[in-house]
């Protein structure tokens, strides 16, 4: 794995590659209005591994669904690049979505007819675009899927699925992966695996990943751990360990 | 994405087979319809081409117009002297007189008269060249007592050379030898009719036209064109006798063959078209639940940057794909359906003859071509449903997605509807040119609008019919909760089988009304005692009615005639009777004038509805063009208000003998006399006409009957080529109930685990099958009823004065709906019986 970074960002010279400001999302109204964020503003630093944790309830998934521009904030903005991306309208949003953002979710990531090489080519066949071989080599012997690339989704084991998964984020080279628990269905060693391969695209190609989870030893291969609670940042950890991490979020429980 | 789309339509081939196949079956119908037109087109042309090829030119009486409905020419026969004058021509090498007139052949192992609804029964002169060919074993017919008949009749009635048979004409019936069977061209028949021939002089006897010919054959002298010769021979002829080209003789037959046939691929297109309707119904729901299925699919493709517009692209690609093939299978299915329907043709009495089948380029493209369009444009409202799946629903768990809003839905159906309802009643009661589309319109959106509609109906509905499920146990109750779960789902299945079963219905309703309507005007205007009437309602020989007259115990009897005839530009029936008689047997309720008046010469009486729109009235002179004479003026001297037995015009028998070239009694009214014992007078009756096998002898009750049987016969043959769309329809219920399933696995999981068996489950299934078919059958009824309702007011001039409303059978066709359903469930019940309860309850 080379050292250079060939990302093509927006603007190079920002530190930050998304933000929230003043983000708030309110479900129901009147009496049963639930608000799943209350002005929430954080930064995520380019080239860094973020992770984002929170009891449930918290709002972490909902504040990556907003940052990531699936769904809409009730108010606030939200920045992806310079991007305002509460500014966009929907086809905007997905061209967005096809150049500049990856996603990995806890499950049904991949598309069951499709084999794994087409899954991960995937977003560059919906932008017409052809994918560049040698970084596609690049992906697949990073996740280690190259053995299984002409399998479809139901012959290949949960990790392997989100080994795929993985590759098809950084395919495009997006300016940031967003990943919502995924390793929530996995085994341990098929976790640390992907866990693995989402810290070396970080550490090996500058790329930027903002990880939501609820577990300790998933969260500690992050740089850096926001703490929601109760749709509010509560608290930071930088350079985390998971006996650091456990020890504050039974704190911020107690 | 072109690639997903064609991967996830071959991932689940059973789901592709079931959508696709209600589109193979409308557009095998189609093409079948096409295919055997064609054949029967191309098939009858040839016969034509070579029936007529002998002759050059042909001389034959002229006449105003053709009638379309009379089986045989209506032209006055000319003096015999002009054979002479022809054969005198310069260029004529040989020239043939000929006669043509009715005959019908008696067969004579069963006494009854050889001839069914369809082709004409004819006899004729013999000579070389008239087309038909003899066949070994025969001789041509000499003298008075010999005939030759047409091969087809011979073999289907064990008719052999040697035998003897009777043959009824327009005069008294008459013994002979059969010395010859002949075929026309490669045929057994010319087009299924039934032919007798004899020598010239005998003919002219039969047929009633000694010294008189219909026709004269001409052949010209090698290298005398028929052009020039048709000239030359047009001048001798006298005023009223004409000289025609054998390519001409050939066009007009063609030309009738083309406009008869026009009408039979028109009837048979409608159904087609009413199968592809249903279809298109099966389609939309089914991509529906699909896309449904594969919302999280979907949403993914969105997710990670797909545009609305990439998916809505991608599903008609999938829908054109499923299209084409479907068309394409359809197409060879529409040639086996072709030869299907010939089979039944030729069952009936045509003589299709067995030429090879005629694909034409039009046929193919013109399937393919509807086939999917249908299919796109059903799946068009799905597809851009699915393009509007937002990213985020990938990340949820797959549930049913709120739709349109209720209001949305109440004003887009309210306008469909009313979109449909207008044209159909415009096209019913007001009289525009092309009424048949309108209403074909009209009844198309207005299905469309109902079943926009009918989801805000459908959960009541469910319930309602679900009650009594309810009481059968846990699985109808689960059944019965299922099929209210969903109304859209629920109502857009019921959809399918509202329309098929609507149409069945309706052509119920509207039958009952034709047998209410019949027998009310036959109960308030029929007087007579016994009608004659032949079976096939062709017409019959006159001195059938001279027989009748000697029977004791008869009183009165009074023959009736018809013939067609153009009267203010358009074409109409013309009545015969006798004004004498005709008040004794029939009710005729003379308004203004008298129907007696008639008996004066040139005389005409006409229905009041028709008199009011033509503004006539007691004096006013009318111009009626006769297809053998021409235009004659007669006075109106009566107008009458009870229409139903002689229809808009009635004259006397004598004017109608002047003016009509074949006169048969198309039915005889007899009243016996006061006190006489009714059952031996009809006993007498039947001796009397032993002669005549093609006459039966109805008493009130037995002709307003044998109305009755004929329109149930019409309407069978309607309602069988409905069960097509019905068919249709019911593997649309299959297909959605199936598909459900798929949908339902975790819920099914779960109720398995839970303790729910194996056969618990199924007969959920079926329960909830029957719902739904039940519900369709309903909403079928309903409609069908509105419709023939609609019709019958429309129809009201023209006597269809009463609603009928076959209760009985109506609740006999819901029944087999809900019967028909759980048939139709079974491959699905079997389905969500055998999942795997470990695998259900994971199952993402």
């Amino acid at each position: 794995m080379s050292a250079t970074n060939e990302m093509a960002p927006p603007d190079a010279r920002t530190a930050v590659a998304a933000r929230a400001f003043g983000l708030s999302k309110v479900y129901g109204e009147g009496d049963a209005a639930v608000r799943a964020l209350d002005d929430v503003s954080v930064d995520f630093e380019r080239a860094r591994y973020t992770a984002i944790m929170g009891p449930s309830g918290s709002g972490k998934s909902t504040l990556l669904h907003c940052m990531a521009g699936l769904d809409t904030p009730t108010s606030g903005q939200v920045f992806i690049g310079d991007v305002d991306l509460t500014m966009l309208s929907e086809k905007a949003l997905t061209l967005l979505r096809r150049r500049s953002v990856g996603f990995v979710f806890q499950a049904y990531n991949l598309v069951p007819t499709l084999t794994a090489a087409e899954n991960i080519t995937l977003p560059l066949d919906i932008a017409g675009d052809d994918p560049d071989g040698a970084w596609f080599d690049v992906v697949v012997d990073a996740v280690g899927i190259r053995d299984r690339l002409s399998h479809r989704p139901a012959e290949l084991s949960g990790g392997q699925q989100q080994r795929v998964a993985g590759a098809r984020a950084l395919v495009t080279r997006p300016e940031i992966v967003f990943a919502d628990e995924p390793t929530g269905n996995l085994d341990s060693r098929s976790g640390h695996e992907i866990l693995e391969f989402l810290r070396s695209a970080v550490k090996d190609h500058g790329q930027t990943i903002v990880m939501v989870t609820h577990d300790a030893s998933a969260a500690s291969f992050a740089d850096r751990i926001v703490f929601l609670g109760d749709g509010k940042v509560v608290d930071e950890m930088l350079e985390p360990t998971t006996e650091r991490i456990l020890d504050r979020l039974k704190s911020l429980e107690g | 994405m072109f690639r997903a789309a064609i991967r996830s339509l071959l991932a689940r081939k059973v789901r592709l087979i079931l959508t696709g196949l209600a589109i193979v079956l409308g557009v095998g119908f189609m093409a079948g319809t096409f295919v055997l037109t064609d054949t029967m087109t191309r098939a009858f042309n040839d016969l034509v081409d070579t029936g007529y090829a002998p002759i050059d030119v042909l001389v034959r009486s002229s006449n105003a117009f053709t009638a379309q409905t009379s089986s045989l020419e209506e032209r006055d026969p000319m003096p015999e002297s002009v054979l002479k004058d022809v054969d005198a021509v310069p260029g004529v090498a040989k020239a043939n007189g000929d006669v043509v007139g009715y005959a019908q052949i008696v067969d004579p192992k069963t006494g009854k008269a050889i001839g069914t609804f369809g082709p004409p029964t004819a006899a004729s002169g013999w000579y070389q060249g008239n087309g038909f060919t003899l066949r070994p074993g025969g001789s041509p017919p000499q003298g008075p007592d010999q005939t030759v008949i047409d091969a087809a009749s011979a073999k289907t009635h064990d008719i052999a050379v040697g035998d003897r048979v009777q043959i009824l004409f327009e005069g008294p019936p008459r013994e002979f030898e059969v010395v010859g069977l002949a075929g026309f061209g490669d045929s057994d028949s010319l087009f299924g009719a039934t032919w007798a021939m004899f020598d010239l002089a005998t003919a002219q006897d039969v047929l009633g036209k000694q010294g008189k010919l219909d026709t004269i054959s001409v052949v010209a002298e090698p290298g005398v064109s028929a052009v020039a010769l048709q000239r030359s021979i047009s001048e001798v002829l006298p005023k009223g006798v004409e000289a025609v080209t054998q390519a001409t003789v050939v066009s007009e037959a063609q030309d009738q063959i083309s406009t008869g046939l026009g009408f039979l691929r028109t009837a048979f297109l409608v159904f087609a078209f009413v199968s592809l309707f249903v279809g298109a119904f099966i389609i939309f729901n089914t991509f529906a639940i699909i896309l449904a299925q594969r919302t999280r699919e979907l949403a993914l493709f969105r997710a990670l940057g797909a545009s609305g517009r990439q998916v809505m692209t991608s599903v008609l690609v999938e829908a054109f794909v499923i299209g084409v093939v479907s068309s394409a299978i359809g197409v060879l299915a529409g040639i086996g359906i072709a030869i299907l329907l010939k089979g039944a043709l030729n069952a009936t009495g045509f003589d299709i003859p067995a030429s090879g089948t005629v694909i034409l380029a039009r046929t193919i493209v013109v399937s393919l071509i509807v086939g999917t369009l249908v299919t796109m444009i059903a799946a068009f409202v799905p597809a851009r449903r699915a393009a509007r799946v937002a990213p985020i629903e990938a990340l949820r768990e797959a549930q049913d997605r709120p739709g349109r809003s209720l209001r949305f839905r109440i004003v887009a159906g309210l306008v469909v509807l009313v979109l449909g309802v207008a044209p159909l009643l415009y096209g019913l009661f007001g009289t525009p040119s092309n009424g048949l589309q309108l209403v074909g319109l009209g009844v198309a959106l207005t299905f469309v609008g109902v079943a926009m509609l009918t989801p805000l109906i459908a959960r009541p509905v469910a319930a309602a019919i679900g009650l009594p499920v309810r009481l059968t146990g846990v699985p109808g109750k689960l059944g019965r909760e299922n099929s209210m779960r969903n109304p859209r789902r629920t109502a857009a299945t019921a959809s399918a089988l509202m329309i098929g079963l609507g149409l069945v219905v309706f052509v119920a309703v509207f039958g009952a009304s034709a047998k209410a309507s019949t027998t009310a005007v036959l109960e308030r205007t029929l007087k007579a005692d016994f009608i004659l009437i032949s079976p096939t309602l062709t017409g019959f020989s006159t001195s059938a009615a001279e027989d009748a007259r000697a029977v004791p115990g008869v009183d009165t009897v009074s023959q009736v005639r018809q013939a067609e005839a153009k009267i203010e530009g358009g074409t109409a029936f013309v009545t015969g009777l006798d004004p004498g008689t005709f008040p004794v047997v029939s009710e005729v309720d003379a308004v203004q004038g008298r129907v007696e008046d008639l008996a004066n010469p040139n005389s005409i009486a006409v229905f009041d509805d028709t008199a009011r729109e033509n503004d006539w009235t007691v004096g006013d002179t009318i111009p009626v063009e006769f297809p053998a004479t021409g235009s004659t003026s007669l006075r109106v001297v009566a107008i009458y208000s009870e229409n139903g037995l002689i229809g808009d015009y009635a004259i006397s028998l004598d004017t109608f003998d002047v003016n009509v070239a074949n006169v048969l009694d198309v039915f005889v009214l007899i009243k016996a006399d006061e006190g006489s014992d009714v059952a031996a007078v009809q006993a007498d009756l039947e001796k009397a006409l032993s002669p005549y096998p093609n006459i039966e002898v109805d008493d009130q009750a037995g002709f307003r009957d044998r109305y009755a049987t004929l329109i149930s016969q019409v309407l069978n043959l309607i309602s069988a080529l409905l069960l097509f769309a019905v068919i249709i329809a019911l593997f649309g219920v299959m297909n959605t109930l199936y598909l459900s399933i798929y949908e339902r696995t975790r819920e099914l999981g779960l109720l398995r685990a839970v303790g729910l068996t194996r056969r618990q489950t199924r007969s959920m299934v079926r329960w909830e099958a029957v719902i739904v078919s039940v519900m369709g059958a309903l909403f079928g009824v309903v409609i069908g009823i509105a419709f023939g309702w609609a019709l019958q007011q429309a129809l009201e001039p023209e006597g269809f004065s009463e609603l009928g409303i076959p209760g009985g059978q109506l609740a006999v066709y819901v029944l087999l709906a809900a019967i028909l359903g759980v048939l139709f469930a079974i491959f699905p019940a079997r389905r969500a019986a055998k999942l795997n309860v470990l695998e259900a309850i994971s199952y993402e």
